[in-house]
């Protein structure tokens, strides 16, 4: 579910980060209150906590990877807030120090994993908890609200990669950024994280819920008792199931004929794209658009050539003679 | 105590023959976290960052070449952008080479097959342009991580206004994870000597491992406070990086600004 | 300087401390002795303002350390730049991501001048001869380097009194006389000293005075290092040592080095 960079354009990018910028400043605000000092380690704990969890992922089509995020259990645990806070740096650390990707996808990032999942999370398993009266309705919370927690978080990534190739296109209308519809990027996140990331997550959370509150249940968070009226249950039954429909909807658009496209073009839906390629064919200009080549003179691409040889020369050779200073050592062992 | 105290069959050789389990997720897991390890304690080596130029400048433009890679349309300037690079990398230890090399090559891999698809359907733009640019933003952030103590790093960041409490929170997230990581490596060890036999509860033994993990880390970090406290700390966490302007860094100002010029003449902006 | 009186504490309905009085005065050196789980580690987490009694007081140079007093920032930077706490666990304490940032982080915190702090911290590691250390990540040091670095960041905070939970556990026989050489010379520099082990090897070079607590987490014996050493039927009381202890008196033996201080 971890969005990387050139997938999300740039404004994407600035409008998810400008939506985080309140809520991380809420959260600060937030643990200073609320926090008693000697808790802070632990949002460090946690946040060391989610990174490891994310590092074992799996491939998924559309461009990204299913993995278990621990968000709602660290909402659980600690608080929504303070989950908030962790998740956020272990994405932090994620983007900086291991450089897979998603330094400009910050935002939008934090905002699947860090927001959606840790706070939908939480919410249900309040909300199940203190009308489901018995020990079960604190484990039905807990499994709901992980597995509905992380599920609204992929869903959120789906939208905005899906939303990319009908807003953001070039001149010859190919999209610019991640190319998959909303009609592919929906099915392939939520199919993966419905049916093996979120079951992943659920186990987890649960399993190690059970160990944490059997040997040491003091340091589970009470939160407040929420006063969460009907109203608002019934809202968020409808945003949960919404993109149920957007789902039916994206799967109706798969099932156009060939004809239905070409009507599809002037609306500029997202398949616009597909035609234009196939009229033009295998033409250079198709193939290699906006090069800008037209303007630039020939002694820049003398100059770039000469620089990338020289670069690539250099490197090969560095890479040689380090592998052979391995060599003799492995020999002699 | 005497012989006659110990079980006769602790005394006599045991006649094991193992039949085949499945557990190489316990060995992906072993390799995966043995590599989280190898690379933060690498990054911890360094002395000083790569040319002596300042990491708040190197965070900066390193984010800087990331947008100015994602908004160009221009694959004049995406090839400009990694040749720059791969000067970059020739001036680094073959060994920080190859590994980058190896990341950046996976990820661009990996996105050619994700886009596959589209470029079957004729939309060649997506396959051909975004490959590079992905090959060139995670060179980019590699050379920044590989090269730069991570010390410099957050430092930099608080140059960004972020809030004490996130660094702090941050360093000692790094430490945690190195102690975790290192913890759970010996739990997953251990897990892997005891399963002597078929091992249906592996999971379960998983999460007791994380459990234990959890709380282990609790109880430390109540300590840590504690340390913290007797060390003076009451609530501001107060850090202090020096910020020294050298040559160096007025070279790297001067590389980035050319590169925003190329980004400005190659993407056809200063034409009307 | 340090006036312990009638203290009692619990964890969670566990007694840790019964009843305990001592009085520690400036430029002493303290060892407290008894076996795991006396109390020791809870009275020096008392000492250091970790926690506070259920009933009686603390009151270190005059005035009594309480909570509600600690949770005054100015009162409690004060408090513990006058006392430094060495933990056992060495780990815990370092938490920074450099050696040299875990050793300028107190006096950080104190508002030290930089140039200052970057003197005090390249001091202390000359002092304790970690030079080598300076920008390595404190997770992946070996035990005694660890302990070295632990005491230096205490130490960076120039406090008055050093307080050390089982110091020379888990260290290697060079880094254990190291560590023994140098609290001794701390010492005999005026600065009052604290200690705690289990360990009866090097009490009497450390300390002249030791305090025994015994396993129902009262105050055993409060004495002379010596006598308490010789008194056999009482450190077998505790716990302390074994049916099979046993000192051996009267043979000759020759000491391999000299006592420089």
């Amino acid at each position: 579910m971890h969005i990387p960079d050139n997938y999300l354009s740039p404004s994407t990018c600035a409008v998810m980060g400008a939506a985080m910028i309140p809520v991380w400043v809420m959260a600060v605000k937030k643990v200073k209150e609320n926090v008693p000092k000697e808790r802070i380690p632990l949002l460090g704990v946690g946040a060391a906590f989610s990174f490891l969890l994310m590092m074992f992922n799996v491939p998924i089509p559309g461009g990204t990877t299913a993995h278990a995020v621990g968000a709602a259990l660290l909402a659980i645990l600690l608080g929504p807030w303070p989950a908030c806070i962790s998740v956020t740096i272990a994405l932090l650390i994620q983007a900086l120090l291991f450089g897979d990707g998603g330094i400009l996808a910050f935002g939008a990032n934090c905002f699947n994993m860090a927001f959606v999942a840790p706070f939908v999370g939480y919410f249900i398993y309040k909300f199940i908890k203190e009308r489901v009266k018995s020990g079960k309705g604190e484990y039905i919370g807990i499994i709901a609200g992980s597995y509905i927690g992380i599920n609204m978080a992929a869903l959120c990534a789906a939208i905005e990669f899906g939303i990319q190739p009908l807003l953001f296109k070039n001149a010859a209308g190919l999209p610019l950024y991640s190319p998959y519809p909303l009609s592919v990027s929906v099915p392939a996140m939520m199919v993966s994280h419905l049916a093996i990331a979120g079951v992943v997550e659920v186990i987890f959370t649960v399993a190690i819920y059970a160990f944490i509150k059997r040997v040491s249940p003091g340091m589970i968070y009470e939160g407040a008792k929420q006063k969460i009226k009907p109203i608002y249950a019934a809202i968020v039954a409808l945003i949960i199931l919404s993109p149920l429909g957007l789902l039916a909807a994206g799967t109706a658009w798969g099932e156009w004929g060939a004809d239905e496209i070409k009507n599809v073009i002037s609306g500029g839906k997202s398949l616009g794209f597909i035609p234009e390629g196939m009229k033009n064919g295998f033409n250079f200009n198709a193939l290699f658009p906006d090069y800008a080549i037209k303007g630039v003179p020939d002694i820049v691409g003398y100059i770039l050539s000469a620089l990338a040889g020289a670069a690539i020369l250099i490197i090969i050779f560095k890479i040689v003679s380090a592998l052979k200073k391995g060599k003799p050592a492995k020999i002699q062992a | 105590m005497t012989e006659k105290d110990i079980p006769q069959w602790l005394l006599e050789n045991e006649n094991y023959i193992p039949k085949s389990d499945k557990d190489t997720f316990i060995n992906k897991s072993i390799l995966s976290l043995l590599s989280l390890l190898s690379h933060i304690q690498r990054q911890s080596r360094h002395k000083t960052d790569l040319f002596g130029i300042n990491a708040a400048f190197s965070v900066i433009f390193t984010i800087l070449f990331i947008i100015l890679l994602s908004v160009s349309r221009s694959m004049v300037f995406v090839i400009t952008a990694n040749i720059y690079l791969l000067l970059v990398l020739c001036l680094l230890k073959a060994e920080d080479i190859i590994t980058i090399l190896k990341t950046s090559f996976g990820v661009a891999v990996f996105t050619f097959i994700i886009l596959l698809p589209t470029a079957l359907y004729g939309n060649f733009y997506s396959i051909t342009m975004i490959t590079p640019k992905v090959f060139a933003s995670v060179t980019a952030v590699n050379i920044l991580s590989r090269s730069t103590r991570w010390n410099s790093i957050t430092g930099a960041l608080k140059t960004f206004f972020i809030p004490d409490i996130f660094i702090l929170v941050l360093d000692i997230t790094i430490m945690y994870i190195t102690m975790l990581g290192e913890f759970s490596l010996n739990m997953l060890y251990a897990l892997k000597l005891r399963s002597v036999g078929r091992n249906k509860n592996k999971r379960n033994s998983l999460s007791g491992i994380a459990g234990t993990m959890f709380i282990k880390s609790k109880e430390m970090a109540e300590e840590t406070y504690a340390a913290m406290e007797c060390r003076g700390f009451t609530g501001d966490y107060r850090i202090y990086r020096k910020f020294k302007f050298s040559f160096a860094d007025a070279i790297y100002i001067i590389v980035n600004a050319v590169i925003i010029f190329c980004f400005i003449y190659f993407g056809g902006y200063l034409r009307k | 300087m340090i006036e312990i009186t009638n203290v009692s504490y619990s964890y969670s309905n566990i007694s840790a401390l019964n009843n305990i009085s001592l009085s520690i005065s400036k430029g002493e050196s303290v060892t407290l002795m008894g076996p795991n789980g006396s109390g020791k580690s809870t009275l020096l987490k008392l000492i250091n303002g970790i926690i506070t009694p259920d009933s009686g007081s603390y009151r270190f140079d005059g005035e009594e350390i309480t909570k509600k007093k600690l949770r005054d920032s100015k009162f409690s930077k004060l408090f513990h730049q006058k006392i430094g706490f060495v933990f056992q666990n060495s780990q815990t304490q370092l938490f920074c991501p450099e050696v040299y940032d875990e050793i300028a982080f107190g006096p950080r915190q104190m508002g030290v001048s930089e140039s200052e702090i970057d003197k005090r911290v390249n001091d202390c590691l000359d002092l304790l001869n970690i030079q080598a250390l300076k920008y390595r990540q404190p997770y992946h040091l070996s035990e005694g380097e660890k302990r070295k670095v632990a005491i230096a960041c205490v130490l960076s905070l120039n406090p008055e009194v050093l307080v050390l939970d089982e110091p020379l556990n888990g260290l290697d026989p060079r880094t254990q006389r190291w560590l023994v050489e140098f609290l001794i010379n701390f010492n005999k520099g005026g600065k009052t000293l604290v200690t705690s082990t289990h360990n009866l090897e090097f009490l009497q070079e450390i300390s002249n005075r030791a305090v025994l607590f015994d396993e129902n987490h009262h105050i055993a014996a409060d004495m002379e290092m010596n006598r308490i050493l010789e008194d056999i039927d009482l450190l077998k009381k505790v716990n302390l040592i074994d049916e099979y202890y046993h000192k051996h008196v009267g043979s000759k033996h020759k000491h391999f080095h000299m006592h420089n201080y």
